[in-house]
């Protein structure tokens, strides 16, 4: 059907993208250690894009099986959205030969049987009911999804790629007493060991008990190390600066690479092009070729995050961060955000550690300026931890990313976002 | 509702199924929306869309849930065929509140539908407030506009049939200065169920003319102290707060999974007597209102605190049967392709009697914080943070210089009883998202409130 759709685009004088997206997946919802609700989704669909007379249209249609007059509708309706639109056209990629990354499609995945993947999420929820402990209430989730992307254009661009997923949560509330709470989340392109779900309820639990025995710090100013989810929070403030179309339209701190942005220490990567990670892809939205791009090298800013388009309004060169799904046109977004780990030891830091972090959104991208609740935090003292909670981590993300003292050896992954420790100057109230 | 399906005929083929597969209770939405949407940066368009979207959402019960969608009607009967599967594996052991089948058609009525409004015609209000942005110090305008008309058939295995038609419009905008070294950004958002006649009714020369000046001001602003502080918020902040520090803690489906602080806790004093909130689909023309719910439940005002006391909570057929509450009508979904979950609609706190002036001549050190920059809770802690766009320090009873937006923080059990007054000045008009897995349209509000809280400023 999509070769009826371009051959009906080729009959038109205008530049065309096709983006089309078919998939199913299966998700599961464990509530009070019981799988609760089950279900099964099916998706697929097609987005069009349509250059014509420098200005650009847009438009989508769900599902794959359409009669010829249905996808001549589509073209002249999205032929027509161009004609009024007055969005801007700056042509489509040109494309290059994407180099297969490895390890996005598991065929375990994509061929498993409804019925074992329920089985599976009994089993976990059974595993819940079993590690619960006294006074500890569990809920969780576990999803798995195959997908097909593909991607053709009027530069001769065709592509399509095949991935699957797989996420797995678990949620432990304490309730006796005072109340903790604990989570994890992690996600997979192949199917994980039971091991792996396990590993998920325990690490949720523990946090759990840490919160439950957690109280209020007093106040605090100076260093602190940040566990990767925290840092991860404190360094998507600045990412949003980062964003091609903020630099064009003067929503970002910066307008030009080159300027110093972190102590020396830090380097952050956009690399789509990292094996079986949630994160990565061959090409993105539009068909551009995935890259590695250094986004900060010794606390150097190097690069912004770019698409087609707005690498060409900036005279830049695109560095392939194209993200949508059919029902949008792209836009720019991350990959894998990855931070290079340092040479500093800091799995024994003794003194105040921040685990986990919320309410980023509230945070000031342009002015740099937050102060985000402390979920979880501890004061390791002589190998002992004192757990904290419910104070405040306030700071400027410019000044805390400049105040960097060191970077840690050992990194963690969070679904496409993998951070060391990091050690920094920071306050607390 | 044209949509190329028989309605019959997929209600005779669902019943029959059902049959099949020994699927006592189940229900279906087919759900069609039509949708424009436009948004402006720096007079540069950046999109402009016009799409219909149709598809079906089934969930079957036998115990517990068994939930299939498609986006592709021809694959309708294979949704429902797999949604009552599922149900069949399941074999839970919950329950769910039916009740009678109900047989209805309700529309949101409005003065000038969106449909009817040229596309050109929205792309010359984007232009237009765009131009009104313009000025010195600003290096970004962002204009969008954005709306949609649900129309949603709904039965279930009881034979209720019920035909919703609910259109929502929401626009906004906003600016971004430089200057003195410092970027601040500020903007305004417009929305509600509602047709054209919102848009029309807007002054935005005004409104232009306020974002343009507070974002300038707020570059010589500095942050606000931290620590604990007397806080006045304003209606904005008002609904934000109770939103988080209330509102979510109340939602059944957290009090059934342990998942929150105030499970356990129907009539006992939660608060300050003073202090009543209201969570109410039914207000006319808000963005957060509706007439049914997602599992065909008459949408219900719910006083959740009334005189201080937690009387309610907010649920849907399956925590009221667990709870052994009156459905209240708070299922919603996203949309066609999600099942229902327990939300809010429009959540407020019922005025007072003081005055603006006597609670700010109530604060000897405190700060007047005001605007929605969203929040999170944990609920089952008990801790929530919500943000401000700006405000003000007082100093013994007078507002004095301007200060940074900022986010606060503060504990549900505490903070609730730390309410010093109420004002006697009710808005409910800031319409927002709320995100719970899901996105639903909300709106928020309340008068100005004095409490305490955690401030995060950097000072």
């Amino acid at each position: 059907m999509i070769d009826e759709l371009i051959s009906i685009l080729e009959r038109q004088n205008v530049d065309w993208e096709v983006y089309w997206e078919k998939g199913r997946g299966g998700s599961f919802k464990i509530e009070r250690e019981r799988l609760e609700r089950s279900q099964r989704k099916f998706h697929s669909g097609i987005g069009l894009r349509i250059g014509c007379r420098g200005k650009l249209g847009f438009s989508y249609i769900t599902g794959l099986a359409h009669d010829r007059e249905t996808l001549e509708n589509f073209v002249k309706r999205t032929i027509k959205l161009a004609k009024i639109s007055e969005v801007p056209f700056r042509g489509f990629p040109t494309g290059g030969r994407p180099k297969q990354v490895r390890g996005l499609y598991d065929k375990t995945i994509d061929e498993i049987p409804f019925e074992d993947a329920h089985a599976l999420a009994e089993d976990f929820a059974a595993r819940m009911a079993e590690l619960r402990g006294e006074g500890v209430t569990l809920s969780g989730s576990l999803a798995l999804g195959v997908g097909t992307s593909g991607v053709a254009n009027s530069n001769g661009v065709f592509l399509e790629e095949r991935s699957t997923g797989m996420s797995v949560s678990a949620h432990a509330v304490m309730g006796e007493g005072r109340t903790g709470t604990g989570s994890y989340y992690q996600s997979y392109r192949s199917l994980q060991p039971f091991e792996e779900l396990e590993s998920a309820i325990t690490r949720a639990i523990e946090e759990a008990k840490l919160s439950g025995a957690a109280g209020k710090l007093g106040g605090y100013s100076g260093e602190l190390v940040l566990e990767p989810e925290a840092f991860g929070a404190i360094l998507g403030i600045l990412l949003e600066n980062l964003y091609g179309d903020s630099v064009y339209f003067g929503r970002s701190r910066f307008s030009r690479p080159g300027e110093p942005v972190a102590s020396e220490g830090l380097t952050v990567m956009d690399d789509p092009l990292i094996g079986g990670l949630p994160g990565s892809y061959s090409f993105d939205g539009e068909g551009t070729p995935g890259k590695r791009t250094v986004l900060i090298e010794d606390g150097v800013l190097k690069s912004f995050l770019l698409d087609h388009t707005y690498a060409s309004f900036l005279g830049m060169e695109n560095t392939g961060n194209a993200v949508r799904d059919f029902r949008t046109v792209p836009h720019i977004g991350t990959s894998n955000v990855v931070v290079e780990p340092g040479k500093e030891s800091l799995e024994d830091f003794e003194g105040i550690v921040i685990k986990k972090v919320f309410g980023e959104h509230t945070a000031n991208p342009i002015s740099g300026d937050f102060s985000l609740t402390v979920g979880l935090g501890y004061v390791v003292k002589n190998g002992e931890l004192r757990p904290f909670r419910d104070n405040m981590l306030v700071g400027n993300v410019f000044e805390v990313l400049r105040s960097i003292l060191g970077v840690g050896r050992e990194t963690v992954r969070r679904g496409s976002f993998i951070s060391p420790r990091v050690l920094a100057v920071g306050k607390i109230v | 509702m044209p949509i190329g399906v028989c309605m019959d005929e997929l209600v005779r083929k669902a019943e029959e199924l059902a049959r099949r597969y020994g699927i006592s209770y189940y229900e279906i939405r087919v759900t069609k929306v039509t949708a424009s949407h436009l948004t402006m940066q720096n007079s540069h368009l950046e999109e402009l869309a016009l799409n219909t979207e149709i598809g079906i959402g089934v969930r079957a019960f036998n115990g517990a849930w068994g939930f299939s969608s498609a986006n592709d009607m021809s694959r309708a009967e294979k949704a429902i065929e797999t949604a009552m599967k599922i149900a069949k594996l399941s074999k839970g052991n919950s329950r769910i509140y039916t009740g009678d089948p109900v047989k209805d058609r309700a529309e949101i009525k409005v003065e000038k539908s969106f449909l009817d409004v040229d596309i050109e015609d929205k792309l010359s209000l984007v232009k237009e407030v765009d131009s009104l942005l313009k000025g010195d110090s600003i290096s970004n305008r962002k204009v969008f506009y954005g709306d949609g008309l649900k129309e949603q058939f709904y039965f279930n295995s009881l034979g209720s049939e019920i035909e919703t038609v609910v259109p929502r419009v929401r626009l906004g905008f906003s600016v971004t200065a430089k200057g003195n070294g410092e970027m601040q950004q500020y903007w305004k958002i417009f929305g509600g169920t509602a047709g054209w006649e919102l848009v029309e009714g807007i002054d935005f020369p005004r409104w232009a003319e306020v974002a343009k000046e507070k974002a300038v001001a707020l570059l010589h602003a500095r942050s606000p102290p931290s620590g604990e502080f007397d806080v006045v918020m304003d209606p904005e902040l008002t609904g934000v707060f109770i939103h988080e520090a209330l509102g979510h803690a109340v939602e059944a489906d957290a009090v059934k999974n342990g998942d929150s602080i105030l499970a356990g806790r129907l009539g006992e004093k939660i608060a300050v007597e003073s202090l009543t909130v209201v969570d109410d689909p039914t207000l006319p023309g808000r963005f957060g209102s509706y007439v049914y719910d997602d599992e065909g439940i008459m949408a219900r005002r719910v006083e959740i605190i009334r005189d201080g006391v937690l009387v309610n909570y907010l649920n849907d057929r399956e925590t009221s049967a667990l709870l052994g509450l009156e459905p209240n009508g708070h299922g919603r979904a996203q949309g066609y392709n999600y099942q229902p979950l327990v939300r809010m609609s429009n959540t407020y706190v019922e005025p007072g009697d003081w005055s603006f002036d006597e609670m700010v001549a109530e604060v000897k050190r405190g700060l007047y914080m005001i605007g929605d920059k969203g929040g999170e809770v944990d609920t089952a802690n008990g801790t929530f943070t919500f943000g401000a766009k700006e405000g003000y320090i007082i100093e013994n009873g007078e507002i004095k210089e301007q200060v940074r937006d900022v986010a606060l923080s503060g504990s549900i059990l505490d903070v609730l009883k730390n309410i010093r007054a109420v004002g006697d000045d009710l808005k409910v008009d800031f319409p927002g998202y709320c995100g719970k897995g899901q996105w639903v349209p909300v709106d928020d509000g309340g008068p100005h409130v004095l409490t305490r809280a955690l401030v995060g400023g950097l000072l």
